[in-house]
């Protein structure tokens, strides 16, 4: 059988600075920031109040009885549906059972088990439902999304952290190429959660104001929410039937550090690998990057050792590629974060523009590499790459090519 | 407090994070140097220190303890104050 | 598709044993592994593993980090290297990865991390119990445990997710993405994951009415436990002369958008499934030698499970001998299909199906393969292993004996 190329067909995004796509992409572009003081919980025990909370719109709409699902599973829906439209896809020419579903989260319903912890510590179990049973589970997400789409084919989720965006797609990828499935929406989502909130700020990892990824000053990540969809295609199928194509997924690696569950290897080893693997699959030369879409969550760590990492692969070429991080913007919308971010590679792919990292007052000495500070910037995009790494060592590098035909 | 009963504690609390036998940690254990304790770990003992003597380090004050001994003298100071 | 993917090892933790041979006789013998759940305070049964140390299986490292479900993860992987033969020394030069399948995974961890927020506020929450409050918390321990440096996958797609995993690894071994995998699943017995089962009056109060296909029976008891596969491809195998026990030859999918609501619809999604692995697997119903059952107790699960076999394959059920082995070891959710698995490998090796545990009367009417409480002694080669989720996601996988 012969191996399909996969497209990307559609983009439907759910995040703090905009939903759909064209409208979320110019956001980006104008380096629109998506952080605010947090109000879906109550912040005065902390230490900081700031979140990427998505404020001005709600899923609901977008589900039919949304009272009966959890807010990520609404936020799935939302950008699945935002996708399949931006795609135009003709469901009712779909063979449904072949219509497939792979989705990546980190957290899954977290505010179904804060809520189930409420009761327990106000010893007030008698309240409680069999949410911890009919919401919680985080399989409900891609299965809420298909019952919702009656998608009947191949329904998976992935809760590979803040590489399970990635993750999702990789698995997408497969599947089409394998003729799994004929279609498949693929990409992630995370909703807001205490309990992630309460890790970062006891591990002082949270920036009191502003993420700023690569800067001198910067004081770490920022907790967010957010959902990303694409539509992907075999390539025959989105020609049959004149679909704009915005970009080829061309490869990925995926590698695990097996070091520390929250620290990343000391010499950067697994993050070398994935994308030395992704770079092998997809037939591409670092030369031909144009675009490095990074994890850049803005912790000092973290964003030294990706710098490192970048110039282990890319060698004399890692000064000249651009790198930028939208988590500047969004702030870390976790297991949503690398599916948002390669929806970013196609558009930038297919665009040729570039989104900033925003807030780069003042480059950190140690990070001397381009990373597209505070504007927009319009450059032939061949090929793109998007870098994520997740709690567990796991790390995830995908190649999105330019589709010229 | 007797200073040997916080410092029983903080090897407790050592013992529980690292996974290191009490008896075996010396009285002015170095974390890092003698113990080889990682940021994370350091961290959970902080934590552990604050539950048990209801007490708030500040961040500034936790890049200091660098020794056994150096906790014991900031529970101290804490509990001398209050 | 280049190869198959080939079995080269096997572990297992569970309530009865923490080997699949005595895991086997175990069963053969019928034995019953719930019993009252002493973990937390609940008046039901389960299939909790007894006085599980992880010192046993991990030495004496520091085990701080890993919660329980990491520990039974770790432990289960352990049994699986060790069984396949891939030392540390191996592990250093080569990526070996590990793809599990949970449902509930680190909920416990999630929740008293939480609940100390609630309680005293969110500066006493424990920094080493935040790492495990991320859902793919124990396959990463037990990477990091192992030095297991390649793929690194974790599957959250209901209780047929350790089916699903190995269905997944099968798929990145033959595809070429991967040379070695430890696949498989693993859950941990807790109140988190109880209540809402109880809440949900999905629970029987007693072994008896736990049953896969009695007449009596109500519901489920719930379980924990681990297991992995060792999964190759075979030139691998063959170069570096490991043991090939088994090879997995296809597995299929469905999802019944009704999400177990609808008797008909949730049938004809698990004939689904089972057809999808037939044709996957490249056989046809005769060459199907004896079936694993997911069946768990469930008034209507059970009965659309059994028409569905029937479905699926017509007049050659009555003579095909299945088992089931809830009633056993409980409903182990994500870890049931991996279970299920290694089990049915050794099933395949000592040419005997075990009976299914408490089985007395089959529900009137009810159209079964052979099924009781005896054991069949026959000759089997090829087996089919059903994992069905209680809302949606169905999974079967089609493995044989090497």
């Amino acid at each position: 059988m012969d191996i399909q190329r996969v497209v990307v067909t559609g983009i439907g995004v759910f995040t703090s600075i905009g939903t759909g796509c064209s409208d979320f992409w110019q956001a980006l572009l104008n380096g629109q920031n998506g952080i605010s003081p947090v109000e879906s919980f109550d912040t005065s025990k902390y230490n900081v109040h700031v979140g990427g909370e998505i404020k001005t719109v709600s899923p609901e709409p977008y589900v039919t009885e949304p009272q009966k699902i959890g807010r990520t599973s609404q936020l799935g829906i939302a950008a699945a549906k935002l996708a399949l439209r931006d795609a135009a896809v003709d469901l009712a020419s779909l063979d449904l059972t072949r219509a497939a579903i792979s989705m990546g989260t980190t957290s899954g319903e977290p505010t179904q088990i804060e809520e189930f912890d409420d009761y327990f510590v106000g010893d007030d179990l008698e309240s409680a439902g069999a949410e911890m049973l009919n919401l919680y589970p985080c399989h409900h997400i891609s299965a809420h999304m298909a019952s919702e789409l009656a998608f009947m084919g191949r329904n998976t989720m992935i809760p590979a952290a803040c590489a399970a965006g990635t993750y999702a797609i990789a698995h997408a990828f497969d599947m089409l190429r394998l003729g799994q499935a004929d279609l498949a929406l693929a990409g992630g989502a995370d909703s807001f959660s205490r309990i992630t909130y309460s890790g970062f700020a006891q591990l002082k990892a949270i920036a009191p104001e502003r993420c700023q990824p690569f800067d001198a000053n910067r004081k770490g990540m920022i907790p967010a929410e957010g959902a990303g969809v694409l539509v992907l295609e075999p390539l025959e199928r989105a020609r049959r039937r004149n679909a704009r194509i915005y970009a080829e997924i061309a490869g990925y690696g995926l590698s695990c550090d097996a070091y520390h569950m929250t620290g990343g290897h000391p010499e950067e080893a697994g993050s070398v690998s994935a994308m030395e693997k992704a770079l092998l699959e997809s037939g591409v030369r670092v030369e031909d990057i144009h675009y490095i879409s990074a994890h850049g969550t803005g912790t000092p760590t973290n964003d030294m050792h990706e710098t490192l990492a970048v110039k282990k692969v890319f060698g004399d070429c890692a000064l000249k590629v651009p790198i930028s991080s939208i988590k500047s913007m969004l702030g870390h919308t976790m297991g949503a974060a690398s599916a948002i971010e390669t929806a970013v590679c196609a558009l930038a792919t297919h665009t040729d523009c570039i989104p900033p990292t925003i807030n780069l007052d003042d480059p950190d000495p140690e990070c001397d590499l381009d990373y597209v500070p505070n504007q927009v910037r319009e450059h032939r995009v061949g090929v793109a790459m998007n870098n994520a790494y997740a709690f567990g060592g796991v790390n995830a590098s995908l190649i999105v090519k330019k589709f010229e035909g | 407090m007797d200073t040997e009963v916080i410092r029983s504690k903080i090897k407790e609390f050592i013992s529980n994070a690292a996974n290191i036998d009490s008896a075996k940690i010396a009285d002015n254990a170095s974390y890092v140097n003698d113990l080889g304790l990682d940021s994370l770990t350091m961290l959970e003992i902080s934590v552990d220190l604050e539950s048990e003597f209801d007490m708030e380090v500040p961040e500034e004050e936790l890049a200091n303890l660098k020794t056994i001994q150096d906790s014991v003298n900031l529970v101290q100071k804490y509990l001398a104050a209050n | 598709m280049s190869q198959r993917a080939c079995i080269t090892g096997k572990g297992v933790i569970s309530s009865l044993a923490d080997h699949p041979n005595k895991l086997h006789h175990a069963l053969c013998r019928g034995q019953c592994g719930l019993n009252p759940i002493q973990l937390f305070e609940t008046e039901y049964i389960g299939g909790e593993v007894p006085q599980f140390d992880a010192r046993v299986y991990l030495g004496e490292g520091n085990l701080r980090p890993l919660d329980r479900i990491a520990q039974l993860t770790a432990s289960a992987a352990q049994l699986a290297l060790a069984d396949s033969v891939w030392t540390e020394d191996m592990r250093s030069e080569q990526d070996v990865g590990i793809v599990l399948g949970t449902v509930f995974s680190s909920v416990h961890t999630i929740g008293a991390f939480d609940q100390i927020a609630v309680r005293r506020g969110p500066r006493f929450v424990k920094p080493l119990d935040f790492a495990n409050t991320v859902i793919n918390a124990p396959t990463g321990q037990t990477a990091i445990w192992h030095n297991l440096r390649g793929i690194n996958s974790t599957l959250a797609t209901g209780a047929g997710s350790g089916l699903l995993a190995i269905g997944y690894a099968s798929d990145l071994i033959c595809s070429g993405r991967a040379a070695a995998l430890l696949a498989g699943g693993a859950e941990e017995l807790s109140f988190e994951m109880l209540f809402g089962f109880d809440r949900a009056n999905m629970l029987s109060d007693s072994a008896e009415s736990a049953v896969p296909f009695d007449e009596r029976r109500t519901g489920l008891a719930l379980g924990e436990g681990a297991a992995f596969l060792m999964l190759e491809a075979v030139d691998q195998a063959q170069a570096r002369g490991a043991s090939i026990l088994g090879i997995i030859r296809g597995y299929g999918t469905a999802f019944d958008p009704i999400r177990g609501q609808d008797a008909d619809k949730l049938q004809t999604a698990m004939a689904a499934a089972i057809r999808a692995a037939l044709a996957h697997a490249e056989m046809s119903i005769e060459d199907i030698h004896c079936i694993s059952a997911s069946a768990y107790g469930s008034p209507m699960g059970d009965r659309c499970e059994a028409n569905a076999i029937n479905d699926v394959f017509g007049d050659q059920t009555a003579s095909l001998p299945i088992t089931a082995i809830k009633s056993a070891l409980g409903e182990t959710l994500g870890a049931s299909g991996a279970i299920q698995t290694v089990a049915l490998l050794e099933h395949l090796h000592q040419g005997v199906l075990p009976g299914i545990c408490g089985f007395k009367t089959p529900e009137m009417g009810l159209r079964l393969p052979t099924s009781s409480n005896k054991n069949c002694t026959t000759n089997m080669k090829n087996g089919l292993v059903l994992s069905f989720g209680h809302d949606g996601n169905l999974c079967a996988l089609v493995l044989s004996k090497a």
